[in-house]
């Protein structure tokens, strides 16, 4: 779908740097050592970026609609910021990155363009073992350090962020009508359709991706909307999830401690 | 207002019969529970005039660098290195920094009766201490005229009788944080706030280096501008040293400092930073503290 | 202590017997000034460090003015001012600190202003220094709270000092966004991709060197900030700072965490929460 593209010049050298023996990471103090006690150890922090075209025509459609080029668009921009993260991971020859935040700046060049940038930091297990996922890359993950901790607690490894996106355009026509039309308290069934499929086909999407890398599950799923600066009848849903894989059966967890905690 | 007389207001107040306090639930409770109860809400006010300090004095006079701290306090002058250059008359052959000790003069007079016409309602109203302290400080600039304001919670310590003639003590804190102090081994002795002022007449190099304009007369490149840091350093350095003078060997907790400036014509600055905490004195020692267990709470 | 309990009746015992110490004026004679927390000072303590004293660094670094245009890559004067204002506060919060006998600041609030013709800098935090210390070596600055300064000690690191890297680029013009529009939608603007994405690398690059130089085996809570800067009219600046770190001890101490539940939460928040984003 996307083609890996090279890495400037600029992340070439502080890649290099870091193989020299340094870590950087923006981890808290706790979700590093946290990180530690799983048997991970940071090597850097990552990051990748795209600038996209991402405007419109802006018409009034008939009817409410998936605006699939722009779908695409969304979906590509953010791929392609995260192929280059994980580049920069592999380049470090990482297990996999935590703590990915997927941002979107707007900037000087109004609204056409958006940047989309993906960054987190690249982790190693100690013992040598892979944890490498079923394409064979560092797995990506927008756990936290207390998330990844846990997770490998309970004997799943994260294989991946996945997402799933969707740009829907609702049509003003059918919207002014449906409202003009009711003075009672009433659903208003194209629109409840409408919203419901596109988050649907967001979901959806997010879990073939999940299928795709052989997991079991998915942890944390956040369903995001954003306008983007498209005005308010265009809406992009943005499904998001960590694809997890069970590793060991009946791991046996240590009996959580229950406290009171007597302030707040 | 005379020294010692309190509005005639306050007086009433603090004779009737119901207290106030200005103490959330919480701290309330935090407080009732260390053994200290509120007798009410005491405050203290002052405005002070800056009439001679404004513009027309012609001290203050925008030609006049000689308005200096009269022998005491902070002044460095800066010369201009330009030799055997011929000069504009704008080429500000020479600047200096100085504190300007008569604004912190007129600032501690003024926070000063402020806290001492607070301290003297929670004597009136029979307290031990004040906790919860809320300070302001407000400019009104175009009036030339600064208002201090502090408000906060007369207690009484339970079971105990304070020494006649001895001032209540002051504290910023209230609550738990109170009770961690006090627990730790701290008595709070009273409210420690000093305040500095540090005026810069830019010579050259400051005035083109602040302007941008290295390439003329700065010399090329990004540099640090010498005389507006020593400015800077200076005045945090000034309040640091007023606020341990008060100290006596007692210890500041809960420090804030705050800094703020403005930025006169070509170059020229005031900064001003002020430091606020509790001054407090150990009664006992600390115990051995025992490295607490690292725990991830699962919700 | 805000449940309806009974506390224990220690504290009030305390609190009259601190009351008497207000009759014998400063017995200890050495005055701390410090901005920590209570539990911080406390937690110093755990390990057997005291705060010494607050401490600044403060720093001012000209911008020349000059003419920026999209295309012409890293306004580089802009980088090394704001490189230099950062050097120059962690310098004078050093000396500070070594003035009175510390072996470190912790808790430093960093405040980078980017002015129209200058970048400042301002450092305050907290000296400190072992209990029972003999005479530190280099002065470590940090901006790790007292908190987290004990966590990583427990767990064997030390801070070594505060790593920083700054980097600043042209944005497009307006002008530039028509020919945005003319391409067609879903396609990567690869001349713009790379000139910001180079400059984030930069800034990151920088504060790496800065860790190399020190020594330190790692950064840790780096933060990246990034935004529009005032001093040329679409000029983006990037900064990133964090804590160089080094093994102390003889390898990492694992700490061990337990895992705890509390009992106290009211309500049980639905999972439909979370997917709201």
């Amino acid at each position: 779908m996307t083609q890996p593209e090279d890495l400037p010049k600029d992340a070439e050298r502080r890649l290099e740097q870091l193989e020299h023996g340094l870590f950087t990471s923006d981890l808290s103090v706790n979700e590093f050592l946290l990180i530690k006690e799983v048997g991970f150890h940071p090597l850097g922090f990552v990051m990748g970026s795209s600038i996209y075209h991402t405007g419109i025509q802006m018409r009034k459609w008939g009817q409410s609609q998936e605006l699939t080029k722009l779908t695409e668009a969304m979906y590509n921009a953010r791929e392609l910021a995260m192929t280059r993260m994980e580049e920069e991971a592999t380049e470090l020859g990482a297990d996999g990155v935590v703590g990915v935040r997927l941002d979107v700046n707007y900037y000087e060049w109004g609204n056409d363009a958006a940047e989309f940038i993906a960054m987190g930091t690249a982790v190693k297990a100690e013992n040598g073992a892979s944890y490498r996922n079923k394409a064979g890359k560092p797995f990506t993950s927008d756990l936290s350090g207390q998330d990844f901790w846990t997770i490998m607690q309970t004997g799943h490894v994260p294989q991946g962020l996945v997402m799933g996106t969707c740009v829907y355009h609702i049509a003003h026509r059918g919207l002014i009508q449906a409202i003009g039309s009711t003075g009672q308290n009433v659903e208003l069934p194209n629109f409840t359709q409408a919203l419901y499929e596109a988050r649907e086909l967001a979901m959806t999407r997010m879990q073939d991706e999940a299928t795709e890398l052989g997991a079991t599950g998915i942890v944390g799923v956040r369903l995001e909307e954003k306008s983007h600066q498209w005005g308010s009848h265009t809406i992009e849903f943005l499904a998001l999830g960590t694809a997890v894989v069970k590793t060991q059966d009946g791991v046996a967890l240590p009996r959580p401690t229950t406290i009171i905690s007597l302030d707040n | 207002m005379a020294e010692d007389a309190l509005p005639e207001a306050a007086e009433r107040r603090l004779r009737s019969g119901a207290w106030s306090s200005g103490l959330s639930s919480a701290d309330f409770a935090a407080c009732l529970a260390m053994g200290l109860e509120p007798v009410g809400l005491v405050q203290g006010f002052c405005v002070m005039r800056w009439g001679w300090y404004g513009t027309g004095n012609p001290y203050m006079s925008p030609w006049s660098p000689y308005a200096s701290s009269g022998g005491r306090g902070y002044s460095e002058v800066f010369r201009c290195p330009h030799y055997g250059y011929v000069m504009s008359g704008e080429h500000r052959t020479w600047g200096q920094n100085y504190e300007q000790t008569w604004v912190e003069d007129a600032w501690h007079q003024g926070f000063g009766s402020a806290y001492a016409r607070l301290v003297q309602e929670a004597a009136q109203a029979g307290a031990h201490g004040v906790i919860g302290v809320v300070d302001s400080v407000r400019h009104l600039s175009d009036m030339s005229v600064t208002e201090f304001h502090m408000l906060g919670t007369a207690v009484v310590v339970g079971g105990a009788t304070h020494p006649s003639g001895a001032p209540p003590w002051t504290t910023y804190l209230a609550g738990q944080r109170l009770a961690k102090l006090i627990e730790a081994g701290f008595m709070p002795v009273s409210l420690a706030v000093a305040m500095s002022s540090v005026r810069v007449w830019a010579y050259c190099m400051t005035d083109y280096l602040m302007e941008g304009r290295n390439f003329s007369w700065g010399g090329y490149g990004a540099q640090e501008v010498d005389q507006v840091v020593r400015a800077r350093m200076a005045v945090r350095q000034i309040a640091r040293k007023h606020v341990r003078d008060q100290l006596g060997g007692d210890s500041l907790h809960g420090a804030r400092m705050q800094t703020s400036g403005w930025s006169l014509a070509e170059g020229d600055e005031v900064v001003e930073c002020t430091l606020r905490g509790t001054r407090v004195r150990r009664y006992k020692d600390f115990g051995p503290v025992v490295p607490p267990v690292p725990t991830v709470r699962l919700t | 202590m805000t449940g309806a309990e009974e506390p224990a009746p220690d504290v009030r015992a305390e609190l009259r017997r601190a009351v008497t110490a207000l009759a014998s004026p400063g017995a200890s004679g050495h005055g701390v000034t410090s901005d920590l927390s209570i539990d911080e000072a406390l937690l110093l303590h755990s390990i057997g460090w005291e705060p010494v004293d607050l401490v600044c660094g403060v720093s001012v670094a000209s911008v020349p003015a000059g003419v920026w245009s999209w295309g012409m890559g890293e306004i580089a004067v802009a980088s090394d001012a704001q490189g230099l204002a950062f050097t120059g506060a962690v310098q004078r919060i050093s000396e500070e600190c070594r003035r009175v006998r510390g072996h470190g600041v912790v808790g430093v609030h960093v405040e980078v202003t980017v002015d129209r013709h200058h970048i400042d800098v301002e450092l305050v935090g907290t000296a400190v220094r072992p209990v029972q210390g003999a005479e530190g070596g280099e002065v470590f600055v940090s901006d790790l709270s007292g908190r987290d300064f004990t966590l990583l000690h427990q767990a064997g690191w030390g801070p070594v000092g505060l790593a920083h890297g700054a980097s600043f680029v042209y944005a497009p013009r307006r002008s530039a966004a028509t020919s945005i529009r003319q391409t067609g939608a879903n396609v990567e603007l690869t001349n713009y991709t790379e000139a910001m994405y180079s400059a984030r690398e930069l800034a990151m690059e920088r504060m790496q060197q800065t860790a190399i130089t020190m020594r330190g085996t790692g950064i840790v809570e780096v933060k990246v900030t990034e935004g529009p800067m005032p001093f040329a009219g679409h000029a983006i600046g990037f900064s990133a700072w964090g804590t160089t770190v080094r093994l102390v001890a003889d390898g990492h101490r694992y700490l061990q965490p337990r895992m705890v539940v509390p009992l106290d939460d009211a309500v049980v928040s639905f999972e439909a929460e979370s997917l709201r984003g």
